[in-house]
């Protein structure tokens, strides 16, 4: 009796949890659904006449404010700047675990540099970016978004790659394939998973990354998390709730559908990355 | 080793080498010639060196300090209400978690949104006409605070970044709880260890080095605050919710000063480099235990 009554505690607790914590994802949603006017006259979690004006609103207004150029650019430097990142640190991990090259140096570096404010390195990025014409450009950004995810990348691989059987490797170093073979061949078929699992997450941690994207960029390049606050003040007056609510959902749809699917790799990354570094 | 190997091994590090040469090395360097010039948008490839003024106009700036005083209060105050809800709730759920894993899943979903935006979405959710919370509290309570006005401010912004970030350490505390060996668990059972003193005993010890990690974490993140921070309040009300990341943002940005941002740059370069000395020396003296 008394664990039953505990039990059911635990899933109201969980409920409660589950409302709070997204309790803003979820009352944008809602207000996404409504009309205009009934925002103004209904603050409420009930929606009286759902519709989707809102998201019609958003893409209709593209002359000033193009809601796909922004996603379109969060998801380009996106993905150069997590394919890069990996592209890097797959390599050096493999020699840091393999030949112990750089492990006294550069894994530390790795790991201390996510504590390092990033803002640290801003305003001098800036600058050279300013020099070389690499300002507002979408590689520019993903280049700062692989030096983001660079450190996590790393240690993720670092510790996997060290956990591979050494045999698998050694019996084809006997048939006489160089190390490049192998790491393309061998390690990085048998690493598929750490892969794919640290670039979800360093996906999802490029496309929200805001700092660089408001300081690099002004309006080719500008990822969505920056461009979502310009529909803020896109009416002039005061702010079109309904529109600002779509633009907020539609640029938090892809990490959250992402992180809905693949919850299981992103928890082990983050854990890894947080316990291994 | 082979030295055809360590040459490798070279080669292979090559690539990441450079290019952290190239977006940390160079910049920082960077960095240190500014801090010590006379630099302005005119004359950034010739910087004039003038010694340490920069670093004397930061250290003597009241704002720089209180900037300093809000990050470090801010990531401390986050930091353990985030590591201590995360504890409670890690722990009283884990049957749930353990029966149906993908429940985690929902209270993983915060920290898939940009911060940035969840600054964005509580400006809608605090406004006092359309949001949503203001509508609550008043038929509930008849009353709503300023949240964003001077003394709301900072308790608003705990609120929003714990709630955002609370799964972070629900998470990691979680798969520390679950590694606890079902073994060690038991035998402390057959011992007579029950509830509480199972918990504070067995758990809780063996939790520890997770929780110290946790926390710093969430300390480190919390202290570099400025996504949520900036789209929701800006530097706030008489400069009340200045982060030392929005200082130097300000400085270079909105006031120009090159030199007083990359100063600033250097002390919180510094500061992070003894936070991280602090750690390594408490995980370098645990690690032999």
């Amino acid at each position: 009796m008394r664990k039953s009554l505990v039990n059911t505690l635990r899933w109201l607790v969980f409920a409660v949890a589950v409302i709070v914590l997204n309790f803003p994802v979820i009352a944008t949603l809602v207000t996404s659904l409504k009309s205009e006017a009934e925002i103004m006259t209904n603050a409420s979690l009930v929606i009286e006449a759902p519709t989707l004006d809102n998201y019609a609103a958003v893409f209709a207004m593209a002359d000033r404010f193009d809601i796909l150029h922004f996603l379109m650019n969060s998801l380009v430097a996106s993905l150069i700047g997590s394919a890069l990142a990996i592209f890097l640190a797959f390599p050096a991990a493999y020699a840091m675990a393999r030949f112990g090259v750089g492990r006294s140096w550069l894994l530390p570096l790795a790991v201390n540099l996510r504590a390092v404010p990033l803002i640290i390195f801003a305003i001098p990025i800036y600058l050279m970016f300013q020099q070389v014409g690499l300002l507002d450009t979408r590689f520019g950004l993903a280049l700062i978004l692989c030096l983001v995810n660079v450190p996590l990348v790393l240690v993720l691989f670092a510790s996997s790659i060290a956990d591979l059987p050494l045999e698998i490797e050694e019996a084809g170093r006997v048939d006489g394939a160089g190390t490049l073979r192998l790491l393309v061949y061998v390690v990085a078929p048998m690493s598929l998973n750490v892969v794919a699992a640290s670039s979800v997450l360093a996906f999802i941690y490029s496309w929200n990354e805001f700092l660089f994207g408001l300081m690099l960029t002004t309006n080719n390049a500008t990822p969505v998390s920056v461009g979502a606050s310009f529909f803020f003040a896109a009416s002039g007056g005061g702010v079109r709730w309904g529109v600002a609510a779509a633009v907020m959902i539609l640029a938090t749809l892809p990490p959250l559908i992402l992180g809905l699917l693949m919850y299981r790799q992103i928890g082990r990354s983050m854990t890894a990355g947080a316990v291994k570094g | 080793m082979p030295r055809t190997s360590r040459f490798e091994g070279r080669l292979l590090i090559a690539p990441l080498t450079a290019f952290l040469i190239a977006l940390l090395g160079f910049p920082l360097v960077l960095d240190i010639i500014y801090s010590i010039s006379h630099v302005g948008f005119e004359n950034i490839r010739a910087p004039e060196l003038t010694g340490f003024s920069n670093y004397a106009k930061a250290i003597a700036d009241p704002e720089f300090w209180a900037a300093a005083w809000f990050s470090l209060r801010f990531g401390l105050i986050v930091a353990v209400i985030q590591v201590v809800a995360g504890l409670g709730l890690a722990v009283f759920l884990a049957p749930l978690f353990a029966k149906r894993p993908w429940l985690i899943a929902l209270l993983m979903l915060p920290m898939m949104v940009a911060p940035a935006l969840v600054g964005l979405m509580y400006r809608l959710i605090l406004h006092e006409f359309v949001g949503a919370v203001p509508y609550y509290l008043l038929e509930w309570y008849g009353d709503f605070p300023a949240f964003l006005g001077r003394d709301w401010a900072f308790t608003t912004l705990v609120t929003v970044e714990t709630l955002q970030w609370t799964p972070f350490a629900l998470l990691i505390l979680h798969s520390s709880y679950a590694a606890v060996s079902p073994d060690i668990r038991e035998a402390a059972s057959l011992d007579g260890a029950r509830g509480r003193r199972l918990f504070l005993n067995i758990d809780l010890p063996l939790m520890l080095p997770a929780i110290g990690i946790t926390f710093f974490l969430r300390f480190i993140d919390s202290f570099r605050v400025f996504d949520n921070l900036y789209t929701l309040v800006g530097p706030g009300a008489g400069g009340s919710t200045t982060s030392m990341s929005i200082y130097i943002y300000q400085a270079f940005f909105k006031v120009g000063d090159i030199g007083l941002a990359v100063a600033a740059s250097m002390l919180l370069l510094v500061a992070s480099f003894m936070v991280l000395w602090v750690i390594n020396g408490l995980t370098a003296r645990k690690a032999p235990l």
